[in-house]
């Protein structure tokens, strides 16, 4: 372990510790006790909520924004991708030279499609106005982290380069946008629980 | 540090910040997708309608008092203070621009809960004496006088009375009657004021339902409100004491059943959201009329005959009982039986759009000429389907629909589901 292997796991840990905080008071049920009878059950909705509610057969914004959503999935791909490589170089893992350049593959693949996002971020008018520097900045921090993670694939000496710059994203991740980490499973859930206990998700057609 | 006047508004918003409330607030991506599912985007194609928009009215006021981001370098993450001008485009768009109808909640990226975000707004705007006037007059009435429309007891009994008359003599039978304040009735039934008002048919049509499914009913001219203007102003206190008065009701007559009549916010601000304004379930069943019939037929206790009803029917969904409510097919199984041409509107279920006059619009006629733009998307899609009758149980969206019906020309008749049961039942 040398200071940059330090750095990145206090990083880490600040950025697990807030998120596990964020995650527990976003489910805490006290305060939002339902007292109404319920009509359903919140787990299967809970599940549908994870599954056949988020596919672009019945979400509006992915069938409707089918390129923006694609675009969308693969990013999150890319990234969660790239916090295992994070997690594979902290341990000193050797990647083999040819899963390394599938990896890079993959990883291009996501940094055009968070590129594109990105642009249309700034060059869409009706996202434009949806955002605030946070969102620019944030967006702007996931490009650098993918692309800094596939670049060391290539060059072991930028592996300093990656934890210092991961070091600086995790810590970012509990105080601007990209909370939505942690509050996304949150509000998928919070959904499910709402839908399920009022006997709406999942659907039973035709059935009563 | 928020203006003294304002204060009250963080203060409500502070008790309220519990999980889940916390949970949206942190949730929006803003990635503004969500647009294309809001009626009101959908028509004005103004940025400031996307549901997203909406949200960042109340997040940007919450990122400003409760988070770090917010508090040091507001700019940054779009937090902004509670003021004037805040407060105004709060009015503006929470009241004015939302149905509270919910699908863009259920269709946004990520499953941010706008209606529910929107409401918070709401609770806060009440808190400092917000609410736009023509719903707060509603709500006043309904708190003051028992009812939203202000009908005096009498006149409500003596409407009761000329209609049971009617049933009678319709019926030839002078056990169909329309029970007042019986004791130990089984059901107490409830109404939507502007039944007795305007549309004593529909009153008439439960009637008979209740008399050919040989139930045990009564209503009470003293609690007989099934709606609640609370959940759309956003005052819960408010809220508590009308649902109140019906729990009390059905307690001093020793009912089993409370019966919620027609009416889709009724329906969820009694069935849903009641036992949260007083704190504790309900010691009776609750159950919509529309329920109610499903289970008369169920049981053979009422018999319907489709071929009384043969011209083309539709059926609009109201969405704070379908959507948010959770009774879906409950109405698509009434009629099938009761009516020979039934088609769908696309989309239909829980993926309906509002009719435009949810969320208190009905009651606010500062903003009656965006409803009744926003409402041309229903109208277009009850074109589409050919249908001559429009089905709805929710008198809310009953008047909507009239509405929309003479300015879009619609040529249709429109009707609650106790109307086409009454009209296919055979007795
Ligand atoms: S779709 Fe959801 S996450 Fe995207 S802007 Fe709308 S509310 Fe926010
Ligand atoms: S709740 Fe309905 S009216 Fe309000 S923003 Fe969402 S889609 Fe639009």
């Amino acid at each position: 372990m040398n200071i940059y292997h330090y750095i990145l796991l206090t990083a880490s840990i600040i950025c697990f510790l807030a998120s596990l905080r964020q995650l527990i008071q976003a489910l805490n049920k006290k305060g939002d006790l339902d007292y109404a009878e319920p009509k359903g059950t919140a787990n299967p909705a809970i599940s549908y909520s994870f599954t056949n509610a988020m596919s672009p057969k019945k979400k509006e914004t992915a069938f409707l924004h089918l390129p923006t959503y694609t675009a969308g999935i693969l990013f999150h791909i890319g990234t969660f991708l790239c916090i295992f490589l994070l997690a594979v170089n902290f341990i000193g893992f050797n990647i083999p030279e040819k899963i390394g350049y599938v990896i890079v593959a993959i990883m291009a693949v996501s940094i055009i499609s968070i590129i594109a996002i990105f642009i249309k971020r700034i060059v869409n008018a009706k996202s434009r106005v949806m955002s605030n520097a946070d969102d620019y900045f944030s967006n702007f921090l996931i490009i650098g982290f993918q692309v800094i993670s596939c670049l060391a694939i290539l060059m072991d000496n930028l592996l300093p380069l990656l934890f210092i710059y991961a070091s600086v994203m995790l810590l970012y991740i509990p105080l601007g946008k990209l909370k939505h980490t942690v509050y996304f499973f949150a509000a998928r859930i919070q959904m499910g629980r709402f839908y399920g206990y009022r006997g709406v998700w999942p659907p039973k057609r035709n059935k009563i | 540090m928020v203006e003294k006047k304002y204060q009250p508004a963080l203060d409500i918003f502070d008790k309220m910040l519990h999980g889940k409330l916390k949970t949206h607030l942190n949730s929006c991506v803003h990635c503004g997708l969500c647009g294309e599912s809001c009626l009101y985007y959908l028509t004005h194609k103004e940025d400031k309608y996307i549901p997203g928009k909406k949200v960042d009215l109340i997040s940007a006021i919450y990122r400003r008092y409760y988070t770090l981001l917010g508090k040091t370098v507001p700019k940054w993450v779009g937090a902004k203070d509670l003021n004037d001008e805040t407060v105004a485009e709060m009015v503006d768009l929470i009241y004015g621009a939302c149905t509270m109808c919910g699908r863009c909640s259920m269709h946004c990226s990520i499953g941010v809960d706008i209606a529910f975000l929107v409401r918070a707004g709401r609770s806060m705007l009440v808190e400092i004496n917000k609410v736009v006037p023509g719903l707060q007059s509603t709500v006043d009435a309904a708190l003051n006088t028992g009812n939203n429309m202000g009908i005096p007891r009498d006149e409500l009994i003596d409407t009761i009375e000329w209609i049971a008359e009617d049933l009678e003599m319709e019926l030839d039978d002078e056990k169909a009657t329309i029970p007042l304040d019986k004791k130990g009735a089984k059901v107490l039934y409830t109404l939507n004021p502007r039944e007795p008002k305007f549309f004593p048919l529909s009153i008439s049509a439960a009637a008979k339902i209740f008399y050919a499914a040989g139930e045990d009913w009564t209503l009470s001219p003293d609690a007989y409100d099934v709606t609640n203007y609370c959940y759309f102003s956003g005052d819960d206190k408010g809220g508590a004491v009308i649902t109140q008065r019906l729990v009390d009701k059905v307690a001093e007559l020793g009912c089993e059943t409370l019966v919620l009549a027609e009416c889709g916010h009724g329906f969820r601000g009694n069935r849903w959201e009641g036992p949260n304004y007083i704190n504790k379930s309900y010691p009776f069943n609750e159950i919509s009329i529309v329920e109610l019939i499903v289970e008369y037929i169920r049981e053979g206790r009422i018999k319907l005959d489709p071929a009384k009803n043969t011209k083309k029917v539709t059926i609009h969904d109201p969405c704070n009982m379908v959507r948010e409510g959770g009774v879906i097919e409950e109405q698509r199984f009434i009629l099938k039986q009761a009516v020979s041409d039934f088609v769908e509107m696309t989309p239909h279920g829980v993926n309906n759009f509002c009719c435009g006059g949810g969320g208190g619009q009905l009651a606010m006629s500062e903003y009656a000429e965006r409803r009744i733009k926003v409402g041309k998307i229903k109208a277009d899609q009850i074109r589409a389907t050919g249908a001559e009758i429009v089905v709805t149980p929710c008198h809310n969206c009953i008047d909507q629909l009239m509405e929309l019906n003479k300015e879009y020309k619609l040529n249709v008749e429109i009707k609650t589901i106790g109307e086409i049961v009454a009209d296919a039942i055979v007795i």
